[in-house]
């Protein structure tokens, strides 16, 4: 069963005009359901636009998107997919709980069960003595984490991350990256998370698409086979040698 | 400990500077049509109290109707001027440029137009320099968003009613208190001043120019008084208004 | 150029849609306005409280007294405005030069800005020019009564540019600061290289609402004072005659805010040659 399919597509920024871009040019994508993939590359490989693309926040310019089975379209309309940006954009005049429910209010689910739900999911990333606080008064890992809370919050069957982690420190960082894989496990969502750091790539993922820039193209698609993933992967002998193969298929990919 | 350092300088300047002008004005032996001591006008306060209150609701209820008619012109003019770009874009200009005319002088006039006894003249005034502040910073709220919230809200297939109600109203919130803050101490002034140019004279202005020509300078002085009293009422009622309805500001 | 050109039409359409809105009120309101509850709420739309925006127009031409043939009109508010023009001029002046050097002085020390800026922003949040009709008690004896108009428009005038001053002073970044430090730049050094150019973008728009506010200043001194010669002096004149002369206190209206206007403009032509490389501050433009 796949979550998410691309076939041939690409993207032209300013098509026609003098600055014209080609960030994404024939790309072929499958992600099976419950699979955990990465996209990693750099500055200007497109793989924020390709996330895009499977949000339906961008509309291609060539090829055809199927997320969960319907068009890209469809599937936004039909809130497929909860979606966490790099900056956790929050609204500050919310209380933590308030924002989680956001998505909940707008398909107009019932007040009590709003809560109870925003709950369970504040509870899932830890968070549950702060839903009556105000962003501003949450470090900035609190904040992505009450994101997650917000993307789960109507259980969607796939998951979409634009470098959620990038702000935040290093400790932090490799914190949530357990605490995600735990929830996404239990919950059984499909995720699609874009990234510029390798060893977070591939403690994540099932599978890493490594994309390169000018045009923006799938170089390598590098299946991750490291068991149940904890602090002590971060020390194993796989692990680094997955690193290596990804750093290798960057490397090889960028001319 | 912390707030003593916040508080202490401007409470020795503020007393220092009393006791300043006091002796100032006892050694100095200044003409009370120059400088009245503030003990001469602190003693005019306690006696003239009732007519003071009476004047300064007067006038407190003209700047309040002003405020409120301004601000709620100004704050629906800005949710119209958003809705389209070019019209947002060429009213700030107009808005500046409305703005640097001196709007007071608008007085005399309205009250040709309308009866001299009536207290509509000042309270337009009022409303008219009130709504400037207030349109220009609701507008500017209203336009800033949080490419972020733009793009979750698309995310979620929300219309644009629902993106407006959700996002942008509450996110212009604090902006509205800015250009309130700014108008609450406009309509005071406004509603005080517009009294020297004729009409109905029954505000603190009237009372001020009244007593000044009867060279009684330190009444006109505690009449002033009182109009700055009221001006940090209405100041301060904006600053708490604020706290309650943006309770999710921190304090810088 | 498409952004100015926008702009001008825009201004262009606002112009005709008040003049159009003046005639059409005109020509359905009720001569006598519209009360409601006993209280008039739209103003007279007869000719004597609202005069044909052709008969205003007309006015400024002919002579201000009627039936004698004194200088026409025009000429007398053009007098009143270079007049009050100078006392704003002088005035301005004054509460800029007070205004930059309370920022410089509370910027220097910390003390210093904790003391007074409550006090500033006191001023003007009350309506302390309520005191123009005692201050212009000190004319006649202490300075020449112009002088107490000048004094008031430079009280309302060094507000804006105290606050906007000291935040463009405070505005550098503090790797700015940690530089000049590693230059062993003292404090002075450091308020000329630094501070004052980084502040320019913030100065600017505070003068421009000094020079407002110098304006609304000598408007009301001059009322409050009886000083002549002045279009304050001038507006309540041609109103005293509205019943028997409607058009003239108009004119002497549009003649206060062209006055606004041209200080405005005046204020925005120094900016010129002084902003061409700095980004506009959007700090309060009103």
């Amino acid at each position: 069963m796949t979550a998410v399919v691309l076939e041939q597509v690409s993207k032209v920024f300013n098509q026609g005009r003098a600055d014209e871009v080609v960030a994404l040019s024939d790309v072929d994508l499958t992600i099976q359901r419950g699979q955990f993939l990465s996209l990693i590359g750099p500055s200007g490989c497109g793989k924020s636009t390709l996330l895009r693309l499977i949000a339906d926040l961008l509309a291609p310019s060539a090829g055809t998107v199927t997320v969960a089975g319907k068009p890209a379209r469809k599937a936004r309309l039909d809130q497929e997919y909860g979606i966490a940006f790099q900056q956790a954009g929050l609204f500050e005049w919310r209380t933590v709980r308030r924002n989680v429910e956001l998505p909940l209010e707008l398909r107009g689910t019932g007040r009590a069960e709003r809560k109870a739900r925003a709950d369970e999911m504040l509870s899932l990333v830890g968070l549950l003595d702060f839903a009556g606080h105000y962003p501003a008064q949450l470090s900035g890992g609190m904040q992505q984490r009450v994101a997650i809370a917000r993307a789960l919050a109507v259980h969607p069957p796939l998951l979409l991350m634009d470098e959620p982690f990038g702000a935040l420190d290093e400790m932090t960082r490799e914190r949530l990256q357990v605490e995600l894989l735990q929830i996404c496990a239990k919950t059984g969502t499909s995720t699609v998370f874009v990234t510029h750091s390798i060893p977070e790539a591939v403690f994540l993922s099932d599978v890493v698409v490594v994309m390169s820039p000018r045009p923006g193209r799938i170089t390598a698609t590098i299946p991750v086979d490291l068991g149940e993933r904890t602090d002590a992967t971060r020390q194993s002998e796989k692990f680094f040698a997955a690193i290596t193969e990804v750093r290798r298929a960057l490397r090889g990919g960028s001319s | 400990m912390k707030w003593a350092k916040l508080i202490l300088p401007p409470l020795i300047v503020g007393v220092g500077g009393i006791l300043g002008w006091e002796l100032l004005v006892k050694v100095g032996r200044i003409a009370p049509y120059v400088l009245p001591a503030p003990s001469a006008i602190w003693s005019e306060l306690v006696e003239q109290r009732s007519n003071i209150l009476d004047a300064a609701l007067a006038s407190g209820l003209n700047a309040l109707v002003g405020l409120v008619a301004g601000a709620i012109l100004g704050v629906l003019a800005a949710m119209l001027a958003s809705r389209w770009s070019l019209l947002s874009e060429v009213s700030i200009p107009i808005a500046a440029v409305l703005n640097a005319l001196p709007i007071i002088a608008l007085a005399p006039i309205l009250n040709n137009m309308f009866e001299s006894t009536s207290s509509l003249p000042r309270r337009l005034v009022t409303a008219i320099i009130v709504f400037f502040p207030v349109f220009v910073n609701t507008l500017r709220g209203l336009r800033e968003v949080n490419p972020t919230h733009r793009e979750l809200m698309e995310s979620y297939a929300a219309s644009g009613w629902t993106f407006a109600r959700l996002v942008r109203l509450p996110g212009a919130l604090p902006f509205v208190f800015t250009g309130l803050r700014q108008a609450s101490a406009l309509a005071v002034i406004a509603a005080v001043v517009a009294e020297y140019f004729g009409g109905l004279q029954n505000g603190l202005g009237s009372r001020i120019t009244q007593a000044a020509s009867f060279t009684a300078y330190p009444r006109a002085w505690a009449f002033v008084v009182g109009a700055c009293v009221l001006g940090l009422v209405f100041y301060l009622s904006t600053l708490l208004l604020e706290r309650l309805a943006t309770p999710w500001r921190t304090r810088t | 150029m498409r952004h100015r050109l926008r702009l001008i039409g825009g201004v262009l359409v606002a112009v005709l849609g008040a003049m159009g809105l003046w005639e059409g009120y005109k020509a359905v309101g009720s001569p006598d306005g519209t009360k409601v509850f006993g209280v008039r709420v739209l103003p007279r739309a007869d000719d004597l409280s609202m005069p044909p925006l052709l008969s205003i127009l007309r006015r400024f031409a002919h002579p201000e007294v009627a039936g004698g043939n004194g200088r026409p009109v025009w000429r007398a508010i053009i007098d009143a405005c270079l007049f009050t023009l100078g006392i704003t001029a002088a005035g301005f002046v004054v509460g800029v030069v007070v205004g930059l050097l309370l920022a410089v002085v509370m910027q220097r020390f910390r003390v210093v800005e904790r003391g007074l800026l409550p006090y500033v922003v006191l001023s003007q949040t009350v309506p302390l020019v309520a005191l123009a009709p005692l201050i212009v008690g000190w004319g006649g004896v202490l300075w020449p009564s112009w002088m107490s108009v000048s004094l008031i428009a430079a009280y309302l005038a060094f507000f804006p540019v105290a606050v906007g001053m000291l935040r463009g002073l405070h505005s550098p970044s503090s790797i700015g600061e940690e530089l000049m430090r590693s230059y062993a730049a003292g404090w002075w050094r450091t308020l000329v290289k630094l501070r004052f150019p980084a502040a320019l973008p913030y100065l600017f728009p505070a003068l421009r609402l000094a020079g407002a506010a110098a304006v609304v200043g000598a408007v009301v001194g001059e009322i409050s004072s009886g000083t002549g010669g002045g279009i304050g002096r001038l507006v309540i004149a041609y109103s005293l005659e509205a019943t028997s002369d409607p058009a003239k206190v108009y004119t002497a209206m549009i003649g206060a805010a062209l006055l606004g206007l041209v200080v405005a403009a005046a204020i925005s032509l120094l900016e010129v040659p002084l902003m061409r490389h700095r980004r506009r501050v959007l700090g309060a433009t009103v």
